[in-house]
């Protein structure tokens, strides 16, 4: 018993240390981080200088401006970045062997994995208070208030750790940097596959299903209501519960990808 | 055979060489080709399915949401097909296989060359699958054969475009995270164009930002037979922007090259 609770203590030290790692890898190579801020915000520039006339079709839901609508998908684009980073920092370490010396140090294996996803998470928290901060100033109101900023950026961080762990299984399997990279594209589709850009109620035919049964849509549908309308805890929980259930299977997936790397090694 | 001749001829076998060993590590890593086919299929997908609901505004150009999205979607692909070139140079880099490229003897232009063509060709997947499927999906032509050597001359020279530039940085980053940076500029530069709605559209300075964008240029270049005839008033600006973009990404990838290895 008390060598289990030994045992996690020293993987959660492991895990902060290698999110420190993590964390001055990516302040080193800061120009990397910027992509993922300027590019959501250059985004929410275009479309609400572009579908200013979209607001008044039936369907569309009542805002004071487009810019409040894109919230919640731009932070949602920010995050994928980092997201993506975090398979591909891995990828590195595989590629140059740094992963290789880890594993023959007396670090548990978990941690290898979590240290990376803890600092990208710590770094979409980071970038979700600068949109908001940047939003607001450019007009944005979030009705939930300062809680459902809170829990907005809480939401950044659990969808970095879904992504994240799904590029990380990606960067096992692949070992290649370039192949984890070029997911990105594809996760960029994913969520456009949603309500992150335009509501659902617009779209037609399989697409608008697909739409609707899309998790992105079942995490950005509640968190816009927070931004839009304000605050309710059934948002709260539905926000929160489905990138965390996400991020549950897709950590597995990575740990399962480690397990299976390591015994055919 | 003179020495000149010599060197001519060698150059063309180098720049040949770095070409097909482009192709042929796609061919052999399927999971590079994915993104190059798939991802620029389902752009077109998500465009026209996301944004149907433009055609009923009055004044969007066309009631076939197909017409405007998939010479979109085209140009998207073959950016990432340029990017993707410089990809598999930055993984050359990093793997030392560029040292052992500079080597060869001779000039070190056919290395750029070589890349270059390798990034049309490339970009010719993409056009091709964008095209296809979005003709099955009710996509009509009605420029005709002009209007689908027009969306090929734009999507080729535009990968060329974007390869070039993605190597301007990758020279100087000198890493694989390199790439990132690149996205952003490739899709940043075609958003703010005409890509998703006409100019009456837009407002502010959008409305400014994509008039001078050159890549609102290229794009009517390639959509003209989409939406009706080719005509040359919407043709040449295209290819204008398409060889000044050249020309000076073309430069400063030079440069940048014999900076690296002199």
């Amino acid at each position: 018993m008390n060598e289990n609770r030994s045992g996690f203590r020293l993987a959660g030290i492991q895990t902060l240390e290698l999110t420190q790692r993590s964390l001055q890898n990516e302040f080193r190579q800061w120009v990397v981080i910027l992509p993922g801020l300027i590019f959501p915000l250059m985004m929410a520039a275009v479309y609400s200088s572009q579908f200013g006339r979209t607001l008044g079709l039936p369907g569309f839901p009542k805002v004071d401006s487009f810019l409040d609508f894109i919230l919640p998908g731009s932070i949602l684009q920010a995050v994928s970045f980092g997201a993506t980073t975090a398979g591909t920092a891995l990828a590195l370490d595989i590629e140059d062997g740094f992963f290789d010396r880890l594993l023959v140090s007396p670090v548990s294996r978990v941690p290898i994995l979590l240290g990376r996803l803890g600092g990208a998470a710590v770094i979409a928290a980071g970038k979700a208070v600068i949109l908001i901060l940047i939003f607001l100033a450019c007009g944005a109101r979030i009705r939930s208030g300062l809680g459902g900023v809170v829990v907005v950026i809480l939401i950044a961080a659990l969808l970095v750790l879904a992504i994240g762990g799904l590029a990380q299984s990606m960067a096992i399997k692949t070992g290649s940097q370039e192949a984890v990279g070029a997911t990105f594209p594809l996760i960029f589709v994913t969520i456009f596959m949603s309500s992150a850009f335009f509501p659902t109620a617009l779209m037609d035919g399989w697409y608008r299903a697909l739409a609707e049964n899309n998790p992105i849509t079942w995490t950005v549908d509640p968190m816009r209501r927070l931004v839009i309308e304000g605050w309710s805890t059934t948002d709260v929980l539905q926000a929160l519960g489905v990138p965390l259930l996400i991020s549950v299977v897709t950590i597995s997936l990575a740990i399962r990808s480690l397990q299976g790397m390591l015994k055919s090694t | 055979m003179n020495l000149a001749a010599l060197e001519i001829k060698h150059s063309r076998q180098v720049a040949a060489a770095i070409c097909m060993r482009g192709m042929r590590r796609i061919k052999s890593r399927p999971v590079l080709i994915v993104p190059t086919i798939v991802m620029p299929v389902v752009l077109v997908i998500s465009f026209t399915g996301a944004f149907s609901s433009l055609t009923r505004i009055e004044g969007y150009g066309t009631s076939n949401i197909y017409n405007w999205m998939a010479p979109y979607g085209a140009l998207q692909g073959a950016v990432f097909a340029g990017l993707g070139s410089v990809g598999s140079s930055a993984d050359d880099l990093e793997r030392g296989f560029f040292d052992r490229l500079l080597l060869t003897p001779g000039s070190r232009f056919p290395l750029l060359v070589g890349t270059v063509g390798y990034s049309a060709c490339r970009a010719l997947i993409p056009t091709t699958a964008v095209f296809l499927f979005s003709l099955t999906l009710g996509m009509t032509v009605p420029g005709g054969l002009l209007g689908v050597i027009s969306l090929y001359i734009a999507t080729s020279f535009l990968s060329v475009v974007f390869c070039l530039i993605g190597l301007v940085i990758l020279y100087k980053l000198k890493t694989q995270r390199s790439l990132m940076i690149m996205q952003v500029i490739a899709f940043g530069a075609l958003f703010i164009s005409v890509g998703q709605v006409p100019q009456s559209f837009m407002e502010g300075w959008l409305k400014v930002a994509a008039r001078y964008n050159p890549i609102t240029n290229v794009l009517e270049l390639s959509r003209q037979g989409f939406l009706g005839d080719v005509a040359w008033s919407t043709t040449w600006p295209g290819l204008l922007a398409l060889t000044i973009m050249t020309l000076v990404s073309g430069a400063l990838a030079w440069r940048g090259l014999k900076r690296l290895a002199p």
